[in-house]
């Protein structure tokens, strides 16, 4: 029975011209923009290969010169760009993807103003994912408002109750018919993602066609659920122009409302300092310090120092004092950024938390946070980036320092070679795991399953209560 | 289901002894303060073509709707081959064929998958087209119309296509609301002949209709309602078309 429902409410969507022409155009823009993001996304990730072995290249060709004056040559890090990333570029046109390494400074490239208006900004440009999240249900929106409205008015509703069939069978047949017309543009478009995942993928391994399939998923629950929701307003609604105002209304505020709210609601809840009071905030800490966080004062250090070796000049001191002051500045440095960046992240992490949780009013707040989580393109997987360039950052300020510390005397001209430029590693990034991805969004997975079930008990009791005339 | 049963599914072979295919109990429905229908008692058995006559607003179309499960009594019952309808509403109407006033169909659907779909849904099971095509045509549809498209068919094309559901549902019973409204009169003649086929296979028919030539035509017997009350009911073997219709009026007139 469910069988030959959906097959007919099958051939009567394919068969509307209305249908064709929207579908043919949401499919359109699906595979143009998977296309676009994903040659994109491998110029980009090659580009970034190609600049990450330039700057090794001149780190290891920068010649004989004091460790110091290394650190503060630095080297850029590149955050590579994961697989998936054509799907949903997520926050990265506004975070950027590089950061310069130096001695002294966690620069400050994650904390562009843009990040602060990433859903607002992200509105202009068409991604795939956008396309997912936006247009494909205004297109459930079309296919389900007349589904039970519109045969009511018709008169068809009445006839077909006549024949016995079960109200259950029917919302399960029409929303399988609906399901199976969606198909003819998500297939091509899934074997389209697929085939660059499996041919084209330059990005770091981190489990991509895994991945892959929990987005899919993700999507199909997003999908699925508008359907019963478009369902449960048809059974609902008096007429399909009433039904159709509704999902309309609903497509509204999920899709632009929402997002635009959540981030204004976000901030209001847990503000974030301007990118200026930031700035001058950490300057005035690394000039004059903080409570629990000294500035190290250059003769005590002296002093100590020479205490522990009991001698009465630097000069006399089997090290060089200055690489281990320099190394001991560095360190409350990265005390004065830990407790700045910090207290930022945390409160970027409280904005995110509130934005999953308003998911409950919008379902596209939860397969938005989703999708970026698994597109390795949100702001929790950049501080994972930033975080192990930061590592690395302090990790070769503290081999610089202690070379210079070891290897030559207070007050001597200390040159160091290739040697020790090539000494130190090349930045190894491992992306985190999907495990470690859906262990962060837990609360976005529930919020949709929430929505699923919800829209799908709905669809069930409107069918179940719905007028035959 | 054996718990509903009340009495045994009749057949045409019953006709001597008829039991009733469609009975309704002691039958009311009220919205509100309106009584649509009271205390209604009417049975139809096997081979019976059961026309209930009435002005609009008479209970009609409610009285068919109770029957199809539609609307829940206020009280009475109403019991389709013995089944109640409220206690079993999928199983009776499944024993039930329904041809509205207006037929309406899928407009993108030929009349050929119409039939087949609502054939399928009716319980029928999968028929071949050939079969399909026959009872089409069996119900006047030309050959040529059944593969297009029903939004290219008339009104009396689409209740052909009605009318080729019902017998391909092969159900016992048929409820008719108005089902030749609109129709001209050869489609109507036709419509007769093909009522009077279906009464032959011992299909009890129950059409609510203010045509009181086809009532008297085409019907057993026929029940006059009034503001919701069957306040007459007669074979038509006992009268004559202007006995009916002197009938027919001074109930209006009362």
């Amino acid at each position: 029975m469910i069988k030959h429902i959906a097959r007919k409410e099958f051939t009567d969507v394919v068969r509307d011209g209305r249908f064709r022409w929207c579908a043919a155009l949401v499919g359109a823009l699906l595979l143009v923009s998977l296309g676009h993001g994903w040659v994109q996304a491998r110029q980009a990730q090659e580009e970034l290969a190609a600049a990450q072995a330039t700057a090794r290249d001149h780190w290891e060709s920068q010649g004989e010169k004091n460790p110091h004056s290394a650190a503060h040559y630095g080297i850029y890090a590149f955050k590579p760009r994961l697989a998936l990333s054509f799907v949903d570029e997520g926050v990265d046109p506004y975070t950027g993807t590089s950061v310069w390494l130096e001695a002294h400074r966690q620069n400050e490239f994650l904390m562009r103003p843009a990040q602060d208006a990433t859903a607002a900004q992200r509105v202009g440009a068409l991604t795939a994912a956008q396309v997912l999240q936006n247009l494909v249900p205004l297109l459930i929106i079309l296919l389900t408002f007349g589904v039970l409205a519109g045969e009511r008015e018709q008169g068809t509703l009445r006839q077909l109750l006549a024949t016995g069939i079960g109200r259950r069978e029917l919302a399960v047949g029409k929303a399988l018919g609906v399901a199976g017309a969606l198909m003819l543009l998500l297939v091509p478009a899934a074997v389209v993602g697929a085939a660059a995942l499996v041919v084209g993928s330059t990005g770091p391994a981190a489990s991509p066609l895994a991945r892959g399939t929990v987005l899919a998923g993700v999507y199909l629950a997003y999908f699925a659920a508008f359907v019963g929701l478009g369902l449960a307003v048809s059974a609902w609604a008096r007429s399909a122009r009433t039904a159709l105002v509704v999902l309309v209304g609903v497509w509204v505020v999920n899709g632009l409302v929402a997002p635009r709210a959540a981030v204004d609601l976000s901030k209001w809840i847990h503000p974030t300092p301007s990118a200026v009071e930031f700035a001058h905030t950490l300057e005035q800490e690394m000039a004059a310090g903080v409570e629990g966080i000294e500035r190290p004062d250059r003769a005590a250090f002296s002093e100590g120092l020479l205490a522990e070796y009991g001698v009465e000049r630097a000069e006399d001191l089997p090290v060089n004092e200055v690489g281990l002051y320099l190394q001991e500045s560095e360190e409350f440095g990265n005390r004065i950024f830990d407790r700045n960046y910090g207290a930022l992240w945390d409160t970027f992490e409280r904005q995110g938390l509130v934005h999953e949780a308003l998911a409950v009013a919008a379902p596209l707040l939860a397969v938005r946070t989703l999708s970026m989580g698994l597109a390795g393109t949100d702001v929790e997987q950049h501080r994972h980036f930033a975080t192990a360039a930061e590592t690395y950052r302090r990790d070769m300020m503290r081999q610089m320092n202690l070379d210079l510390a070891e290897n030559s005397r207070t007050g001597e001209l200390y040159l160091a070679g290739p040697e020790l430029w090539a000494d130190v590693p090349p930045l190894q990034y491992d992306a985190p795991t999907l495990g470690w991805v859906l262990g962060n969004r837990l609360l976005s997975l529930l919020v949709l399953g929430a929505w699923l079930a919800g829209a799908v008990l709905l669809a069930a009791k409107r069918v179940r209560l719905a007028e035959v005339a | 289901m054996s718990e509903v049963l009340t009495m045994d599914a009749p057949s045409a072979s019953d006709a001597a002894a008829p039991v009733p295919v469609l009975e309704a109990r002691g039958l009311s429905k009220r919205y509100g303060d309106t009584e649509a229908v009271t205390g209604l008692d009417l049975r139809v058995g096997p081979s019976e073509i059961y026309c209930l006559l009435g002005p609009n607003g008479a209970g009609k179309t409610t009285t068919i709707h109770l029957f199809l499960g539609f609307l829940e009594p206020t009280a009475g019952s109403v019991h389709v081959m013995g089944l109640d309808v409220a206690a079993a509403p999928l199983e009776s109407k499944r024993r039930l064929a329904y041809i509205p006033e207006q037929v309406m169909l899928y407009r993108n659907l030929s009349g050929l998958e119409n039939l087949e779909y609502f054939a399928a849904l009716g319980g029928t099971g999968s028929l071949a087209p050939e079969r399909l095509t026959d009872i089409l045509v069996g119900a006047g549809l030309p050959r040529d119309a059944v593969g297009q498209r029903v939004s290219e068919y008339s009104k009396g094309m689409r209740q052909k296509v009605g009318i080729a559901i019902a017998i391909a549902k092969e159900a016992g019973a048929l409820l008719l609301d108005e089902p030749t409204s609109g129709l001209d009169p050869q489609a109507s003649n036709e419509f007769s002949e093909l009522l009077e086929r279906l009464r032959d296979r011992g299909v009890a028919v129950l059409m609510a209709t203010h045509d009181l030539f086809r009532a008297k035509e085409s019907g057993t017997r026929v029940g006059i309602m009034r503001h919701g009350r069957l306040v007459n009911e007669m074979s038509t073997d006992e009268i004559g078309h202007a006995d009916l219709e002197r009938i027919y009026l001074e109930h209006m007139h009362e």
